[in-house]
């Protein structure tokens, strides 16, 4: 999944960081409003995850321009104001979940996996394409009985790709979903990502799936089982 | 809740002043008419000393051989004295009437000397009259020669008293209004620097609700990153795992004292809720079942069969059960028992947690209410607790305008009851 999130503490925003890059989301960490809300503009994500006290614009503010510009991605909102008139404004300015610090990381990543139950993407706790199976919370691909796990970016690539099957997808396109915002990967990471992934797909015999069209981007095409 | 306790010091102005207001009037009509009756009293005085001084009697003959035909009204040659007199009545000594003015007098004197007021029917008109009468023994040199009795209407006095009551009728209730307009604005400025307290506490508790829980959020978060990964056979897994228990512990230290500074006093009326007791302590034994189970213990309950009905902040009622039955289960060996009671009382709903624990020791009992006050400071360490369970729970209670007691027998239990008036303090506060 591609999280936005948005805590200015950066005691609290690098380990909240650190434990969704590890179950494989791709996580965008931004300290304040207004460099969200540009973000916001650029970049489609599957979940946003806002701290309510932010410099600038808060996060309140924040979620209900989000909602108010008629996108639907479920909010987490992440704060140190507990009471339950704290939380009504909260979950009416937009948010879907709301959670009081401090925060329990356990919790905190099973409200995150809730929410990404309820995405219109969601499909199981495994994403499946022909007999290729992606188990998203163990970051594990299976097919026909083998099994290899994939670092944190080969997840997400492959994720990416198993979300859409069959399209060409540019190199733009691969660096905004996998790569964080703000760091740019060398020219040719793509490519040995690539090719990392390939390798590790050899170990279920899939990995002439990804097909490479050139000049525009990659493809993953599985064989269609009559 | 502000208005309301502006209303409140407003009505018991009102009331005190008003008070104060009215027995000052009754005292003032009080001495008015005492000194009209008084007046009217010393002119009857008069009056008789002047019939009294025309009779003439023989010294040498018997008392009753008086001679009245000079008296003025009752004489003969009647000169009247004046017409304000209504009747005017000569008894013999042994109180017989003999002459009589105006009205037809009883035959005998039926009351003693002195001033009374009587009521008379008027013989014209019918209509009754207030008279006072005036009965004084008149001595000769040595010897009661007679009675006279005289009697003036009171009806000029009575207008007077009735345009007095017509003025206060009318001014006492306006002085009222203005007094409790003068309540409800003196309530309004003693209002004032409370609600600015309460608004500067409000904030203090919301800033340092933010700046405590930040900080232990950053503790609790990254050292529970650092445990997910850390291997179990390090070293520093322990100490990871000791301070995520630390700020764990800390956080429900914030979160307890941040309730009990929230929620001091009476709660405000509009965050209430008609709360059903029943379902909630049926939900609450639910939940609890489990927990004593795995402790080994025997949760019962038994509820009302009628729904009893309370005016409540629910999560905060449940929060002074909770703290109650969680006590109860930390402090009964396993094997016990705890048993919740809900039962109608005619103005209140009572819960009752009854265990077989451990039970309180009489010298720890008037204590166990107290903030950080700990039994048994050993073992509420072992189970992690602050000694701050009974202290929300009784302050909770309160908020609602209940009251909490205990009974305590060492080793053999404790039974808490939690009282909550129904339909509580809502009469009072409208």
């Amino acid at each position: 999944m591609r999280i936005l999130l948005v805590e200015d503490d950066p005691k609290q925003l690098m380990p909240l960081k650190t434990v969704l890059t590890q179950a494989g989301h791709g996580v965008d960490g931004v300290k304040d409003g207004e460099t969200a809300q540009k973000l916001l503009i650029d970049k489609d994500y599957d979940l946003l995850i806002v701290d309510w006290m932010l410099p600038r614009l808060s996060g309140l503010n924040l979620c209900s321009q989000y909602r108010a510009a008629g996108k639907s991605a479920p909010i987490l909102m992440i704060t140190a104001k507990d009471t339950s008139a704290d939380k009504v404004s909260g979950l009416d300015a937009g948010a879907d979940d709301y959670l009081v610090k401090p925060i329990d990381i356990p919790e905190f990543m099973a409200r995150v996996r809730a929410l990404r139950r309820r995405s219109p993407l969601w499909q199981g706790d495994m994403l499946c394409l022909e007999d290729l199976q992606l188990h998203l919370d163990t970051l594990i691909a299976e097919r026909q009985g083998a099994a290899v796990s994939l670092s944190g970016r080969e997840f997400q690539l492959l994720e990416y790709f198993m979300r859409h099957p069959r399209q060409v997808l540019t190199r733009n396109q691969i660096e905004q979903a996998v790569w964080e915002w703000g760091a740019e990967p060398e020219s040719n990471a793509m490519t040995v990502l690539v090719r990392k992934l390939r390798r590790r797909l050899q170990v279920v015999g899939a990995a002439d799936w990804i097909e490479t069209i050139y000049s525009m981007g990659y493809r993953l095409s599985p064989p269609e089982i009559s | 809740m502000f208005n309301h306790s502006r209303r409140n010091l407003a009505r018991w102005f009102t009331l005190s002043m008003g008070s104060i207001l009215v027995v000052f009037a009754g005292i003032v009509y009080y001495v008015e008419v005492q000194d009209k009756l008084k007046g009217l009293d010393r002119l009857l005085y008069d009056k008789a000393s002047v019939m009294a001084a025309s009779v003439q009697y023989d010294l040498r003959q018997s008392p009753s051989n008086v001679d009245l035909n000079h008296v003025p009204l009752l004489g003969s040659g009647s000169h009247p004295l004046d017409k304000e007199l209504a009747y005017a009545r000569w008894y013999t000594a042994q109180g017989q009437v003999t002459r009589f003015f105006g009205a037809p007098p009883p035959e005998r004197l039926a009351v003693g000397p002195g001033f009374l007021t009587v009521q008379l029917a008027d013989p014209l008109t019918a209509e009754e009259i207030w008279l006072r009468q005036a009965t004084l023994p008149i001595k000769g040199r040595s010897e009661i020669l007679g009675y006279l009795q005289i009697a003036a209407p009171l009806t000029e006095v009575q207008d007077g008293f009735f345009q007095f009551r017509l003025v206060l009728t009318f001014a006492v209730p306006v002085a009222l209004g203005f007094i409790g307009l003068t309540g409800w604005l003196l309530g309004g400025a003693a209002m004032q620097p409370i609600r600015q307290a309460y608004q500067q506490l409000q904030r203090f508790t919301a800033d340092a609700s933010h700046e405590l829980r930040s900080p232990l959020s950053a503790i609790l978060t990254n050292a529970q990153v650092g445990l997910l990964s850390t291997p179990e056979d390090e070293p520093s897994h322990e100490s990871l795992r000791n301070i995520v228990d630390s700020a764990k512990s800390m956080s429900a230290l914030v979160n307890n004292l941040l309730l009990l500074a929230r929620h001091q006093g009476r709660l405000a009326p509009e965050s209430l809720k008609l709360v059903n007791l029943n379902v909630l302590l049926k939900d609450l034994a639910a939940q609890f079942t489990k927990l004593a189970a795995e402790q080994n213990l025997t949760l019962t309950y038994e509820l009302s069969k009628l729904p009893i009905e309370v005016q409540a902040d629910p999560d905060l009622l449940l929060q002074a059960l909770e703290n109650l039955l969680a006590n109860a289960c930390k402090y009964t060996p396993a094997h016990g028992v705890i048993h919740l009671r809900l039962v109608g009382h005619i103005n209140w709903a009572i819960i009752q947690v009854v265990d077989t624990g451990i039970g309180i020791p009489e010298a720890d009992l008037p204590h166990i209410f107290d903030r950080f006050y700990r039994v048994d400071t050993q073992r509420t360490l072992e189970s992690g607790g602050f000694g701050l369970g009974l202290a929300i729970a009784q302050q909770m209670v309160k908020a609602h305008g209940g009251q909490i007691r205990v009974a305590s027998t060492v080793s053999k239990g404790s039974t808490f009851q939690v009282e909550l008036p129904l339909k509580p303090h809502y009469s009072e506060l409208l």
